[in-house]
């Protein structure tokens, strides 16, 4: 029967055609442009993201996601604080009154993207760019809701010398402060 | 365009992705500073010299000179204040303890030599700016 390596042949190209629109659905690529994610991503990587907002608990601390600012550009920054938390922006940033040690992290915080306490609400993040002194993001900003979070990234596939994996970093917090939190106003103890 | 460069356009994705800074961020340096306190002593020599013009196009060149000492005397306190307040930090503060009073000092410089063309208040000026731009040297050490 001479149709039948026809129709195997057409079955093959239908099966290709619907696998990589399932991929294209769920996966999507993106060019790096910028310096804020130095040393992590650099412009011109190549990266595949994961599509759409994630749900509760699929964001951990340390990923890269992107989201669309309000000019319309796709923004790439790392998750830095997560739901719920409280988190406070000097030249470190502390996460419930604990320093975060943050080895992908470049520079300081100028002191003009200084921000007080941050009490994040159940469906906020934080999103800062490893590269401290050179990004514009949620400290300037604000928290960003999850459903503004528009895909995680999970692969470098270009330059091929660092072709990859993105891996999340695990969280790691400094010491238990010693010292309660002062109250509101009062900047330190009296010394004199 | 080489192989390299064949494939990277092959493969690139036709979505760009920003990790951005609207602003210059962290990018910090006194030159303008500095550039600004010798424009004002560049200015009050050239005021000098013209001494009193007698015809319109000495007032008109006056005038211009004027305008620049005084441009670029505020543009000498608009960067030292961004430079104050956004790149110096409390640790710097324990290396300079008069870093205060110095950027007080320029303040006030500045506004004089913007009032005058006292070639001693410029160079005053200058050298007040240049000993801030060597602390910002050096708190990069």
């Amino acid at each position: 029967m001479a149709f039948r390596p026809f129709v195997a042949a057409l079955l093959i190209v239908l099966a290709a055609i619907a696998t990589v629109r399932a991929l294209r659905a769920r996966y999507y690529r993106v060019e790096v442009a910028g310096d804020s994610m130095r040393p992590a991503l650099h412009p011109g990587d190549f990266l595949i993201l994961r599509r759409g907002a994630p749900s509760s608990g699929q964001i951990e601390a340390g990923s890269i996601v992107s989201l669309h600012d309000a000019t319309g550009r796709l923004l790439l920054k790392r998750v830095i604080g997560l739901p719920g938390e409280s988190l406070r922006v000097g030249s470190t940033v502390l996460i419930n009154r604990r320093r975060i040690l943050e080895p992908y992290a470049r520079g300081e915080t100028p002191q003009a993207q200084f921000r007080g306490a941050n009490q994040l609400a159940d469906d906020e993040y934080f999103l800062i760019g490893d590269n401290r002194e050179a990004s514009t993001d949620s400290r300037d900003f604000g928290a960003v809701r999850r459903d503004r979070i528009e895909g995680l990234a999970l692969f470098r596939y270009w330059p091929p010398a660092r072709l990859g994996r993105l891996a999340i970093p695990a969280r790691a917090l400094g010491a238990e402060p010693s010292e309660p939190e002062l109250p509101l106003g009062m900047i330190g103890p009296r010394t004199s | 365009m080489n192989i390299r460069d064949r494939v990277a356009s092959l493969l690139r994705p036709d979505q760009v992705a920003h990790a951005h800074c609207d602003i210059p961020c962290g990018i910090y340096h006194p030159h303008i500073a500095q550039q600004g306190a010798e424009s004002v002593e560049r200015m009050c020599v050239l005021i000098g010299e013209l001494g009193s013009p007698s015809d319109a196009a000495g007032h008109a060149t006056l005038s211009r000179y004027v305008a620049e000492k005084e441009k670029a005397a505020e543009l000498v306190k608009h960067e030292v204040r961004i430079l104050w307040g956004d790149y110096f930090k409390p640790p710097h503060l324990e290396m300079f303890p008069d870093l205060h009073t110095k950027v007080w000092t320029i303040m006030k410089l500045a506004g004089a030599a913007r009032g005058s063309v006292s070639i001693d208040d410029a160079k005053a000026l200058r050298a007040a700016v240049d000993e801030f731009a060597d602390m910002f040297w050096k708190s990069k050490e």
